[in-house]
């Protein structure tokens, strides 16, 4: 499998994740603790903390010690490199369709 | 003293010393009537605070102080919300023909959403020092104070905003604090309950008022620390464009109060007119 399209895989196989992704992407302005994030999806933090952990761990959200709280903030660099992978993958397919 | 360099090469004491107000410098607002009121904008690195109800137009106002900033007077901004998320607001400017995404881009603008308790965290790093740091900021919007309550004992509420104030101070940045003042209505007028009044430079008060049956509304400058303004209480519209000042109430009084009523020489001219009509 393709790093693009594993990489695809890895961010829809979870519902949680694509909400994630979702809210950092209309508001790349977000900075919030994990708890606050979860508010704002109507989940608990424990709920999407796995999701978290792996969006940190594929570079899309980076977390931030602020005082005792650690936040979670949108790494715009590595998002548009990751759309981009995205958008590329997506030509391939389609040309490789038609 | 050693001064660490930043991704566009200036130390971070040249950083400091950037961030510093100078005198007589005024920030203009870029609404032209505001500006006249103002006697030529707000006092650089001033704490402007904007009180008025749901909907009197603090948001609108705010907005269009940051975005003319950027676009008329090259100074880039940042707004931070505690309540309202990103995309709405990205929403609501572009109705204003204003593209904060697109000058976001730029690295003239940024958008920050955030808890008040993680704004008001003292110990290390400051959640806005990112920020500043990328975009050197000149003017900064925070909506609201009002939501500081929600984290913080009534008590110490003067305190941390006292504390807020300096640090966006101390950063060199033109303050504009929004706080949502309920009805303000009645003779005794005050703008906020726990003494915030006292530690802003300028106050500017915006409510609707109903006057013949209709809601209008009406923006008046409270108080300006260290200059003359203007003592009018104008009315204002909210257009496709942003906010347009006009005239003054000037043919009523106890606008402020809630109960206008045409003054005395008015309602006379009023009776004069409709007598002179009928001898015609």
């Amino acid at each position: 499998m393709s790093e693009a399209r594993q990489l695809i895989a890895t961010l829809l196989s979870s519902e949680v994740r694509g909400e994630l992704l979702v809210l950092f992407h209309r508001n790349s302005g977000l900075v919030d603790t994990i708890d606050g994030v979860a508010r704002r999806i109507g989940r608990t933090g424990l709920s999407i903390e796995n999701d978290v952990r792996d969006l940190v761990k594929l570079g899309v959200l980076k977390t931030k010690k602020i005082g005792t709280s650690e936040i979670l903030l949108l790494d715009r660099l590595r998002d548009r490199e990751i759309l981009q992978a995205i958008a590329n993958h997506v030509k391939t397919v389609k040309g490789e369709e038609s | 003293m050693t001064s660490r360099l930043s991704k566009t090469g200036t130390s971070t004491f040249e950083q400091q010393f950037a961030g510093r107000v100078r005198d007589g410098v005024r920030v203009k607002t870029g609404i032209p009537e505001l500006d006249e009121m103002l006697r030529g904008g707000f006092m650089e690195g001033d704490a402007v605070l904007v009180a008025g109800s749901a909907g009197s137009g603090k948001t609108t106002l705010a907005l269009q102080y940051l975005v003319n900033g950027i676009v008329k007077f090259g100074e880039p901004g940042v707004y931070v919300t505690f309540e309202q998320m990103p995309d709405q607001i990205y929403r609501d400017a572009k109705n204003f023909g204003w593209d904060l995404r697109k000058m976001e881009d730029q690295d003239l603008f940024r958008l920050v959403c955030t808890s008040p308790d993680l704004l008001l965290e003292s110990r290390g790093e400051n959640l806005l020092d990112e920020v500043i740091n990328e975009i050197h900021p000149r003017r900064i919007v925070i909506d609201s104070l009002s939501h500081l309550e929600m984290f913080v004992e009534k008590k110490d509420l003067r305190k941390e905003a006292y504390r807020l104030v300096s640090y966006l101070k101390t950063k060199g940045m033109s303050s504009l604090l929004i706080w949502e003042a309920g009805q303000m209505t009645g003779t005794s007028f005050s703008v906020t309950e726990v003494g915030l009044s006292f530690l802003v430079d300028c106050i500017v008060a915006l409510k609707p008022v109903e006057i013949e049956s209709t809601v209008r509304k009406a923006l008046v400058i409270l108080k300006m620390r260290g200059s003359d303004h203007d003592k009018q209480l104008r009315q204002f519209q909210i257009t496709s464009a942003g906010i347009k000042i006009e005239s003054a109430f000037s043919n009523y009084e106890g606008v402020m109060t809630g109960s206008p009523r045409r003054i005395a020489s008015e309602k006379f001219m009023e009776l004069f007119r409709g007598a002179s009509e009928k001898h015609k």
